[in-house]
Formats: structure tokens, sequence, C-alpha cells
């Protein structure tokens, strides 16, 4: 099992955070952290690169959901990007696709920020 | 490199049940266990051993269905438990965090336990090779059971999940809204 990385490498105004290993309730207070420090400074614009995702849980998933709706009440939001297929599959049976925007290349990311 | 076969694997003698996880247990394979262990309680059985000694991890459904075990059993106003053997670190913190750990009785000292009966593997139980695709309302109802469990077993667990829960019922409500659901 791969240790958990976070990576942050701003895109103008769009905070692009790289995530790696497995997303669970062990590692998830991580990004908690990461999400809350980047809404403290009044960035509300944040796309998370899964490509290196091997694992997210039921309960991370939620607690995007909760993070995505903070960042909307600043007209921001927490968007996906390149989630592998195996993980694409649960989260769109479970219908959270549905409420978090997916995107499969960084520069669509980014410029939907843009574009708003 | 260990080559234990991923999954749930079960098996019980006398009264007592043995519950072995390899890999991980999450809400994609959550459901055989619930089914099984349902299945045993109402047959009388009043003791599960859950051996996570080569569980890499277990996410918050998995760890609802087990707080189900241990609340039906403590409904049937038996003398009954669950035991949970050979815990991690990580693991033992990830009950703790929940509160699970007044729920189970956490057993370091496994000398007392019985010796592991033959054990089978539940369907659908390793990720890597399940056959059945998941069913989207099956699974939904799973996960919210299984979190309203984590609730019934500590309070405090409610505003932890709750922008999950908030999801799950609101699709339920979707599908009661749309008949049959969405599937």
């Amino acid at each position: 099992m791969k240790d958990f990385r976070i990576d942050r490498e701003p895109r103008g105004s769009v905070q692009l955070i790289r995530l790696s290993g497995s997303l669970d309730m062990y590692s998830f207070p991580r990004l908690e952290e990461q999400l809350n420090t980047i809404f403290q400074e009044k960035q509300y614009y944040v796309v998370l690169d899964c490509r290196d995702l091997d694992y997210i849980g039921s309960a991370g998933l939620g607690a995007l959901i909760g993070f995505a709706k903070q960042a909307r009440e600043h007209n921001g939001d927490v968007r996906l990007l390149n989630v592998p297929d195996r993980i694409y599959k649960i989260i769109e049976l479970l219908g959270f696709t549905k409420v978090l925007q997916v995107h499969n290349t960084e520069e669509d990311a980014v410029a939907s920020f843009q574009a708003r | 490199m260990d080559e234990t076969p991923k999954g749930i694997s079960v098996g019980s003698v006398g009264n007592r049940v043995y519950v072995r996880v390899v890999g991980r247990g999450t809400f994609q394979n959550s459901q055989p266990l619930r089914k099984f262990a349902l299945e045993k309680i109402d047959q009388g059985q009043e003791e599960f051993i859950v051996d996570l000694g080569q569980c890499q991890g277990m996410d918050s459904t998995f760890l609802g269905v087990l707080a189900g075990i241990g609340l039906r059993l403590r409904q049937t106003g038996r003398a009954s438990t669950v035991h949970v053997i050979n815990i991690s670190p990580r693991n033992l913190e990830l009950l703790q965090t929940l509160g699970l750990d007044r729920l189970f009785a956490i057993n370091s000292d496994t000398s007392q336990l019985p010796a592991e009966p033959d054990c089978r593997k539940l369907a659908d139980t390793d990720l890597t090779q399940v056959t059945h695709p998941l069913d989207k309302d099956e699974t939904t109802d799973l996960m919210i059971e299984a979190h309203d469990n984590l609730v019934r077993a500590d309070e405090r667990n409610a505003s932890r999940f709750k922008e999950l829960a908030r999801f799950l019922r609101d699709a339920v409500e979707r599908r009661r809204k749309n008949g049959d659901g969405e599937k």
C-alpha cells in the first residue's frame, strides 16, 4: 500500500492538489487540514488530481461534498481530475458524480473555473 | 510477499463465529458479511471473533457493518459480543476514533480464544475479483444503515458523517420520487 501524499501546485487562482496513495479515514484528516488551510487563505477554486489515488473511502467522498459546498458558498468549488476508472465506476454508481464535477484534463479543470 | 487470498473468510464452531479480513474491508465487500452475520445471529450464535491481522484498512461503511453486528448481539440480551483480534495500531486508532472500542472487546491476548475453525471465503469479498456488479440501491441502503449504526454506537459520529448521510438520504429521496430509481 502506497503512503498517502498531498502536493499543492497553484495554477493562478486555482489550487491544484495532487493526491497519491489511499484516501481513507486514516489519511483524510491530512487532506481536510490542507483544504481548511486553502479556504482560510480565501482560495475557493480547488482541483483534486486523483491520477495516483488507488483508493477512496465512503466517508472521504461524503466529506468532499461538504468541502465542495463550503467552496460554493464563496462562489468556488472542489472538482475532481483524472479519476481512475475503478474509482470513477464506484463514485458514478453511488451518484457522487452528480454533485462533484469530474474533469479528464488539467487544462479543462483549470479552465472550468476561468470560464465562470 | 504475503500470498493469502484477499477477501472475507468465515467459519463457525459451537456458538462462535470466526471472521477473517484479508486486504481491505469497504462498502464494496460489506454486504456479504452483513448478510452472513445476521443469519448467524438469528440462528442463535452469540460470539463473533473478527481477525484483523491481515486487514489493510477499513472504511466507515465496513466499520458500521461491524458495529451493526455488535449492536444486534447486544439487543439479543445474551452475554454476546464481538471480539476483535490481531488489530494493527492504525486500525485500532480508527476504531477508537469512532468509539467502537467501547462496543467491541479488543483482545490483544488471544491465548484464551478458541482455535480458528475451517473457514470459507464469502463470495464477492475479494475486491480484485468481484463477479457481480454492486447494486446502487442496495449499496446506498447498506451505507445508510452502516452509518446509522456508527451513530447509534457513538453519537459523536453524527457530525462526522453528516454530509455523507445527507447525500445518501437525498439519493433515497430521489429514488422514491422517481419510482424504481435511477439505475
